[in-house]
């Protein structure tokens, strides 16, 4: 059964790219290279929540060490610079910037939440009545990073009905 | 010039700050804000040049620290770096009288583009 994904792969790999190419990789050496694989592990997630023309769950969700690099690439500093408020900061904001960014691709008349970060593997968060409707996996210098959308039930049975 | 720079992730003050230095406009005074309420009183009590906020922030949103600077008779130069961003929210930004609307992520050229003409 299928379901018309508003925020496909491609729209996230754009956006992603966008991201690298802004903050995390600026000289175009270190990509996401994409795994497709919907299981690699993860220590850390944050996620956007929206509601209203769409309502569900954007998630970003890496390694620990993938996520110092990350902070570090943000405030340009060494790795182990990095603080554990930095990197909180740095995980809300990147699923910000990811879920804003997907929000502005959705029909008028959503609203997005404020960021929340859990510093433990995405698997211990759970989205009741949603599921997951599409995703971007992959590894940055090695580590595993995804950014997922997972899609309130009620809207996808809206859709499975029309 | 005073330059405000509202947004309630500390990481992101940094890189806009970091940006505007890349785009050249490094000599200016920089203050800070980390919540809507916070901003409207440091754009009240610090008369910045320029206040460059985010959209989405605790506490008042950065077009409603927009309407009540302009409600209060406040004209500072006002706009917006935001992950967020469709016509509706350019309309609205617009209307409650914006400068600038900036997507994230942005780029030091953007900057340079943005605020050249406001900055010099």
């Amino acid at each position: 059964m299928s379901v018309d994904v508003v925020v496909n792969e491609s729209d996230l790999a754009e956006l992603v790219e966008q991201v690298w190419v802004s903050y995390l990789d600026p000289e175009g050496v270190s990509p996401l290279v994409p795994t497709c694989d919907a299981n690699q592990p993860s220590e850390v997630h944050s996620s956007v929540s929206i509601t209203g023309s769409w309502t569900g769950h954007v998630v970003y969700a890496s390694s620990a060490a993938a996520a110092r690099r990350a902070a570090a690439a943000f405030l340009a500093v060494e790795p182990d610079e990095v603080s554990q408020e930095d990197l909180s900061d740095v995980l809300g904001e990147l699923a910000n910037i990811v879920g804003g960014n997907v929000k502005a691709m959705l029909p008028p008349g959503a609203t997005l939440s404020l960021p929340q970060v859990i510093l433990a593997p995405e698997s211990t968060t759970r989205y009741p009545n949603a599921e997951r409707i599409s995703g971007l996996y992959g590894r940055w210098e090695g580590e595993p990073i995804s950014i997922s959308m997972w899609q309130s039930r009620q809207d996808v049975k809206k859709e499975e009905t029309v | 010039m005073k330059i405000l720079i509202a947004d309630d992730s500390r990481v992101m003050r940094q890189i806009v700050t970091r940006t505007l230095r890349q785009a050249g406009f490094g000599d200016h005074d920089l203050v800070e804000a980390a919540d809507g309420r916070e901003t409207l009183d440091r754009a009240m009590s610090e008369k910045p040049d320029l206040v460059i906020c985010d959209w989405n922030m605790p506490e008042m949103t950065g077009v409603d620290v927009l309407r009540q600077l302009r409600a209060s008779g406040n004209d500072v130069k006002f706009g917006f770096v935001t992950s967020e961003s469709n016509p509706e929210m350019q309309q609205q930004a617009e209307a409650a009288g914006a400068t600038f609307f900036i997507i994230k992520p942005f780029t030091a050229e953007r900057f340079d583009e943005v605020f050249s003409p406001i900055l010099g």
